[in-house]
């Protein structure tokens, strides 16, 4: 039993999600007024193992509860049902520019991010430089993170999330960073995840891209799980 | 490398204490002098215009206010600020699976970091008063536990419901102008009657600034009834705080 245990990354039983619809601003006195709202389940019993090393790419169209699935496995929210166990540590780079201040500099910056996904004071000690270099802002290091350009705070938000050493990578579509020589170099990156034997998960609709990375594709409609090939 | 759960807890919420206390004062002229500043022209304010309202005056009122004031502005600063705190960093709590209770706890903690500093710098004139004896140590540093305590309690709790109903953000702005009022910090309790003094025991700033006012002032401490009423508000307020806290931040996410 342990010895199975140890090859498994991600192990999901019986998930379900409801989300309740809330048209307007929930209010106190609508909530008393008319009781529960409607529900909408995004994900209904979904069961789902993934072994360590895997790749697996996740399809569907738009609502089929792509994203939900990976909020769930990185711990964002939890379940109405079921239970998720996990293995590793999952890092999502679901919004990469989240969790950066404005006003503070790119150093502070990334201190803060890489402590939100878990990394330790000294292991940041050590990967700055590194972290830095990758993301092509040695200039600006030091200046507030307003002045950054779009790209710049997507490479540094990519840059960080990578350097923390995952596990578990979950990837959402829109997965595109940078111009195309970062693209390339986070295409490397995710190759390099590869040759490690890192667990990957990829969010997207975008056929080529899944069929390129992916060894194992799951196809989810209205929640469910429809189709799960390995190729 | 192993660091136990604690530890990162600790780190990441001393991190975010101190993204708080940078960002705050970034790009102003007096920077941390704020921190002084700003109680400072509180003070001459109310000061000046209470003196005309006091039947009795109190004695030594200036430093009655400031205290009162520094204690109420961290208090009130915390409350508004903590409330709506979830939201406002709600790109945070997609991005990662982190304890969420640091965001309140970071906005506490800086606050109180502030307290400290001005109170220390504020009182040191109190010390020429001779009204503070060793002992006095002990009352203050009982009203900073149940300050901490009742702050981090109340804000938990606000913090959390105003993700699913964010009415109580808009209840809490309008609550805090009153409680400012239904709290000893510009005139002292024994201005009340006394048959009335029950209604200021559902309040525990009460005992907190009587207990501050004691230690730095020598003024009357608090009565027992008043103590151990206050502070069972205090402690049923941190253990509602801390279990809604916990049951509504499984599904932040579903909210913001």
């Amino acid at each position: 039993m342990s010895t199975t245990k140890n090859n498994i990354a991600i192990e999901l039983t019986g998930i379900s999600k409801r989300y309740e619809i809330h048209h307007e601003k929930p209010t106190l006195v609508e909530k008393f007024v008319k009781g529960r709202n409607e529900s909408f389940w995004a994900l209904k019993n979904i069961n789902l193992t993934i072994k360590k090393g895997e790749r697996v790419g996740i399809m569907g169209p738009n609502g089929s509860g792509k994203t939900t699935l990976l909020k769930i496995i990185t711990g964002i929210t939890n379940p109405t049902s079921g239970n998720v166990n996990t293995y590793g540590k999952v890092v999502s780079l679901i919004d990469l520019e989240a969790g950066f201040h404005p006003d503070l500099t790119g150093v502070q910056n990334i201190y803060l991010n890489a402590m939100f996904l878990g990394m330790a004071k000294k292991e940041i000690d050590r990967k700055l430089k590194a972290i830095i270099a990758f993301a092509g802002i040695r200039q600006f290091i030091d200046t507030p993170f307003f002045t950054y350009s779009q790209g710049m705070k997507l490479r540094l938000g990519f840059s960080v999330a990578t350097h923390s050493n995952p596990d578990i990578l979950l990837l959402d579509e829109n997965f595109s960073v940078g111009d195309e020589k970062f693209g390339k170099k986070s295409r490397d990156v995710i190759k390099q995840f590869r040759k490690q034997k890192k667990t990957i998960l990829i969010a997207s609709h975008w056929k080529d891209f899944i069929k390129q990375n992916c060894k194992r594709i799951i196809t989810l409609e209205e929640g469910r799980i429809i189709n799960d090939t390995h190729c | 490398m192993t660091r136990t759960k604690t530890q990162q807890f600790l780190e990441l919420l001393w991190g975010m204490t101190e993204r708080e206390l940078r960002a705050r004062y970034k790009y102003t002229i007096f920077g941390f002098l704020w921190i002084v500043l700003n109680p400072l022209l509180q003070m001459l304010i109310i000061g000046f215009v209470f003196r005309f309202f006091m039947k009795e005056p109190v004695q030594n009122y200036y430093y009655f206010l400031f205290i009162g004031l520094l204690v109420w502005n961290f208090f009130s600063l915390s409350l508004s600020k903590a409330t709506p705190s979830i939201i406002y960093e709600r790109t945070l709590i997609k991005k990662a699976k982190f304890p969420c209770q640091i965001i309140p706890l970071a906005i506490i903690i800086s606050n109180f970091i502030h307290l400290l500093v001005a109170i220390t710098l504020l009182g040191l004139p109190i010390l020429f008063l001779r009204t503070m004896v060793p002992g006095s140590i002990f009352y203050i540093l009982t009203a900073f536990v149940l300050l901490f305590a009742f702050t981090a309690g109340i804000c938990l709790l606000s913090s959390a419901l105003n993700v699913r109903f964010r009415d109580v953000n808009l209840f809490v702005q309008a609550f805090i102008m009153f409680w400012f009022y239904a709290t000893p910090i510009i005139y002292p309790l024994s201005i009340v009657p006394y048959q009335y003094y029950w209604l200021w025991r559902f309040n525990p700033m009460t005992s907190i600034l009587q207990l501050l006012q004691h230690g730095f002032l020598n003024m009357p401490l608090p009565g027992v009834a008043m103590v151990s009423i206050n502070s069972t508000i205090i402690a049923v307020t941190l253990i509602v705080g801390i279990i809604t806290f916990r049951n509504e931040s499984k599904n932040f996410d579903d909210w913001i």
